[in-house]
């Protein structure tokens, strides 16, 4: 035992530099993803509001300050547009709340815990596909002889093909809810671990019924995930350009669409004043949604 | 589910689950079914053949595009989920949360043509700024640090696949008792050696998860690709001009169909392995169990 | 443990003005503590009272605020943990659950670059030593809470450090195994001739195992002595609260006359021996007595009760514990007084008699803080 003793007495001696120094590093270590976000997320988002108020020239932009683009942007069709993809991304947030929560809801209720990781998996599956690849495989499904109205023509509910399926704002919440239905149950379930499993039992106890469970314990509780899902949803319909672009039809235009349309024309500031509306949008989102619940329990079921 | 559930009900919700998993996955099923097509997409006629697998790998641009994909899904994940990793440490030992977390999930909530176009605009304002910089300093080592291509895109995938690497982390790590760190280093191991010989066994399947769903999302991912990327073509961007011109080509749809089949095989394979797995723990637990009982 | 070259030896452990702040909490002011090698040390005290906190500063796993760790002499305020030669036993069962028994035990001296064989050995011997024989293939999840605790014991014990800390290690262990455990503890410590600093928030556990008790609340080191004189000389009122089930009374000193002080406790003057403290007339002072050396007795009954060591008070209640029954009586003029005894009183006692609960002069004592 003294051996040890004189060992770690001459450690101390070796040791007294080296751990300062790596120390150190591993701070900084630990920090260089949170510096690389400032750097390459932060910043450029930040600077779109800078960027939007440069000159436009004929390829690029250059330093100066002009409200060219935010007049291009709000005394045109382009706010119409952006107000009204606003609206139908609000429906697609509805349809995808109520078709994908309750979901959520039953995994962490009624599915056995070591289960349930591997259910959410199945919803992870759409994903192995390309969205690209997703959305435009609804065409065929969608369209005036497509499956839907095929199979809703054979089975005599409708006699005339639904030609508002495809290339229309319905052809445009399809696909949002297509492509976004995933995280409401994601949301949902991470949500949902903030409500624990015996405040089912306490509540049939007590005798309150779904309804009423529903509104008064697992809304307030799951609230903060439930609404980070919702405004997952909201922002992306709105920012996907993709959507509209091969569902949507006339008048079907988001901010996305806006800003890409507005960089393939070479009008930069344009996509950088729609970038940061975009921000805009999202930081007041935020920040009522950080004011009513606070947002950073959104991660606190995992810790 | 409680013994007093209606049996029936819960089969029904169960039944709900899938139909929606059906409905999300239809596109997938409805791709798969054409790249078995010899006449193509829409056709009226409905020929079985395998020969557009085989053409897959006789279309230069669809193998280079593949190539250049692979490369950026791989490099992305490489760097990306250790990144992740790295940031989930940072989060669970930071006293201020709220930066961390802001920060690091705020990418989900930015659709991607925004992030896309921002990136591009910044990208090229930084050249422009360097290449002022390097000529005032006369010098060109600054120029073109941010010229579209690998480098940019790469950038643009991390950020956008950073936040989910970083959740599925946080959660494996969320069941990780940090008192065997703690004891680890009683035991005489470095902060290193602790993490990897202790705490990386435990979240490994996290860190793996991660890094399959990075790889598969950079795979699949378009605009942001599409507007930094410069020169070269992915899978994605070809797919997208194939669309938009001629209509995708078949070998396309059967490369689509062959990545999803490839796809849903890997998890339908972790899903069976784990559930063997458990199975298996639990049995040699019995086995276990029983002897001590007889103590 | 004596230093075979006879100089006198450091001791174990000293703390010197150790603080240690989280921001505007205050965890511990200005501790000063020294361990013997070879000592059974306790640090006992609440919840939430800073006696974790310094556990966990010598163990290197926080660093202090202010104020130094001296390890067999050496300062160690630097060392990060594996570098001091300290080893602990954590209060959640702090196993590797991806290794089997034996690679738990074995993974410090693996890091230290033993062969196999040689971790094989020595893992089994200490597995054996905690009584874990045969257990060396399960899986931490197979074992019971004690077995598991046992296994934490043999890992710290195996790297032969000379400062074994154990952070609340019985604490979810239920009452039977604890009593157990905590003289295999006792016995285990002896044997190796280790040194043990052991936290508990258990006053019964720290009295099993402790050679000497040092009190903890409020991030303060209340008091430090051996653990029976802690339980029967308690220097400050609240280690009498806290070790033991003392009686405690409120007053105001109203004379002092050398050996004797008297003090006002709800009206009726009290006698006590302030035991060197100095005390001053008009002084707010505390009084304790251990609940069992208090008897109680119906007012008017003829016993001899000395006038100074009396209070009149009024029976309220009897709670029957097992072995003794404490008997409740509120103190006339406000308080309580407890009088704990072996065999039951001759007669039942009704609610709302007066009586006189006395004890013996010298068994009070007089607390100045």
């Amino acid at each position: 035992m003294d051996s040890t003793t004189s060992k770690a007495a001459g450690g101390s001696s070796v040791g007294s530099l080296r751990p300062s120094l790596s120390e150190t590093m591993g701070k900084w270590a630990f920090r260089l993803p949170i510096i690389f976000m400032v750097v390459f997320f932060a910043l450029p988002m930040a600077l779109t509001v800078v960027f939007s108020v440069f000159e436009r020239t004929m390829f690029w932009m250059e330093p100066g300050f002009s409200l060219l683009a935010y007049e291009n942007f709000f005394f045109s069709a382009r706010l119409n547009n952006f107000l009204s993809s606003m609206y139908y991304s609000l429906i697609a947030v509805a349809i995808c709340f109520v078709l994908g929560f309750p979901i959520a809801v039953f995994l962490r209720k009624s599915v056995p815990q070591v289960a349930q990781h591997r259910v959410v998996l199945l919803f992870i599956l759409p994903f192995m596909v390309s969205e690209v690849i997703r959305v435009f495989a609804l065409r065929p499904v969608l369209q005036r002889n497509g499956l839907v109205n095929e199979t809703l023509m054979d089975l005599g509910l409708i006699s005339e093909p639904i030609t508002a399926l495809l290339y229309s704002h319905t052809g445009v919440i399809i696909g949002e809810v297509m492509s976004f239905l995933p995280f409401i149950v994601f949301s949902g379930f991470l949500a949902m671990e903030a409500v624990p499993k015996y405040i089912f039992e306490v509540c049939d106890d007590l005798g309150a019924g779904t309804v009423r469970r529903f509104i008064d314990v697992i809304l307030p509780l799951a609230a903060p995930g439930i609404f980070a899902g919702c405004v997952f949803i909201f922002v992306n319909g709105l920012g996907v350009a993709l959507l509209p672009n091969i569902l949507g039809g006339a008048g079907a235009v988001n901010a996305g669409l806006i800003a890409t349309q507005a960089i393939a024309a070479l009008d930069f500031p344009l996509a950088m004043a729609v970038s940061a509306i975009m921000m805009a949008t999202l930081m007041g989102l935020l920040y009522i949604g950080h004011r009513l619940f606070d947002l950073t329990k959104i991660l606190s079921p995992i810790n | 589910m409680n013994d007093y559930t209606n049996p029936w009900l819960h089969r029904l919700k169960w039944a709900y689950m899938l139909l929606i998993v059906v409905t999300l996955m239809s596109p997938v099923f409805y791709v798969m079914y054409i790249s078995f097509n010899a006449n193509g997409f829409g056709a009226n006629e409905y020929d079985f053949t395998w020969e557009w697998y085989g053409l897959i790998f006789s279309d230069k641009l669809l193998m280079g595009a593949l190539g250049w994909t692979m490369t950026l899904a791989v490099t992305t994940t490489v760097i990306g989920v250790p990144m992740a990793l790295l940031a989930a440490k940072f989060y669970k030992r930071a006293q201020n949360k709220v930066l961390p977390v802001f920060l690091l999930l705020a990418p989900l909530f930015v659709a991607p043509d925004i992030l896309g176009s921002a990136l591009l605009v910044f990208f090229k304002n930084t050249n422009i700024v360097f290449v002022t910089l390097g000529d005032a300093l006369g010098t060109g080592i600054f120029d073109g640090w941010f010229d579209l291509g690998f480098m940019t895109a790469l950038i643009g995938l991390i950020i956008y696949t950073i936040p989910y690497s970083f959740v599925v982390i946080l959660i494996t790590m969320g069941r990780y008792n940090p008192e065997q760190t703690e004891a680890a280093r009683s035991c005489g191991a470095t902060a290193w050696q602790a993490f990897w010989d202790i705490e990386f066994p435990q979240i490994r399947a996290g860190v793996f998860s991660a890094a399959s769903f990075t790889l598969i999302l950079c795979f699949n991912e378009y605009t942001r690709t599409s507007l930094l990327k410069g020169g070269f073509d992915t899978f994605t961007t070809v797919l997208i001009s194939q669309m938009l011109n001629t209509g995708m080509s078949e070998q396309s749809y059967a490369m689509s169909a062959f990545v999803s089949f490839v796809a849903i095989a890997i998890i339908g394979g972790i899903i069976i392995t784990t559930m063997l797995r458990a199975e298996m723990l639990a049995r040699q637990h019995r086995e276990v169990a029983e002897p001590a009982a007889a103590n | 443990m004596t230093s075979p070259t006879g100089a006198v030896a450091p001791p174990a452990v000293e703390v010197r003005g150790l603080a240690k702040h989280y921001g505007a909490v205050v965890a511990l002011t200005d501790v000063d503590v020294t361990i013997a090698a070879g000592e059974y040390f306790v640090l006992l005290g609440p919840s939430g009272g800073g006696k974790t906190t310094l556990l966990r500063t010598i163990g290197g796993f926080h660093r202090p605020t202010h104020g130094q760790v001296l390890l067999h002499g050496n300062d160690v305020g630097h060392l990060p943990p594996d570098k001091r030669p300290t080893a602990m036993v954590f209060q959640s069962y702090a196993l590797f659950p991806h290794m089997n028994v034996l690679n738990n035990v074995g993974y410090g001296l693996k890091i230290a670059g033993l062969g196999k064989d040689e971790r094989r050995e020595k893992s089994a011997a200490a597995l054996t030593m905690v009584g874990l024989d045969g257990y060396a293939d399960r899986k931490p999840h197979e074992l019971s809470g004690g077995q598991q605790q046992r296994v934490q014991l043999a890992r710290a014990m195996v790297l032969e450090r000379d400062i074994l800390l154990l952070d609340e290690p019985l604490a979810a262990l239920d009452a039977q195994l604890r009593k157990d455990m905590c003289l295999e503890l006792k016995h285990l410590q002896h044997e190796l001739g280790m040194t043990f600093i052991h936290v508990t928030h258990n006053q019964e556990e720290a009295m099993t195992v402790a050679d000497r008790i040092a009190l903890i609340a409020d991030g303060e080191l209340v008091e430090v002595g051996p653990a029976k004189e802690v339980y029967r000389a308690p220097r400050r009122r609240f280690t009498a609260s806290f070790v033991g089930e003392n009686n405690i009374f409120e007053g105001t000193v109203t004379n002092v006359e050398g050996a004797v002080v008297s003090v006002d406790v709800a009206g009726t003057n009290v006698a006590v021996d302030p035991d060197g403290q100095d005390v001053a007339v008009g002084a707010a002072v505390s009084l304790s007595i251990r609940s069992e050396l208090v008897k109680l007795t119906t007012r008017g009954a003829d016993i001899a009760t000395d006038p100074g060591a009396s209070l009149p008070a009024t029976y309220k209640e009897a709670v029957y514990l097992g072995l003794t029954t404490s008997h409740l009586a509120d103190i006339d003029g406000g308080g309580e007084v407890v009088s704990r005894v072996v065999e039951d009183l001759d007669e039942d006692v009704a609610q709302g008699t007066p009586v006189l609960a006395y004890w013996n002069r010298e068994d009070l004592r007089l607390h100045t803080s």
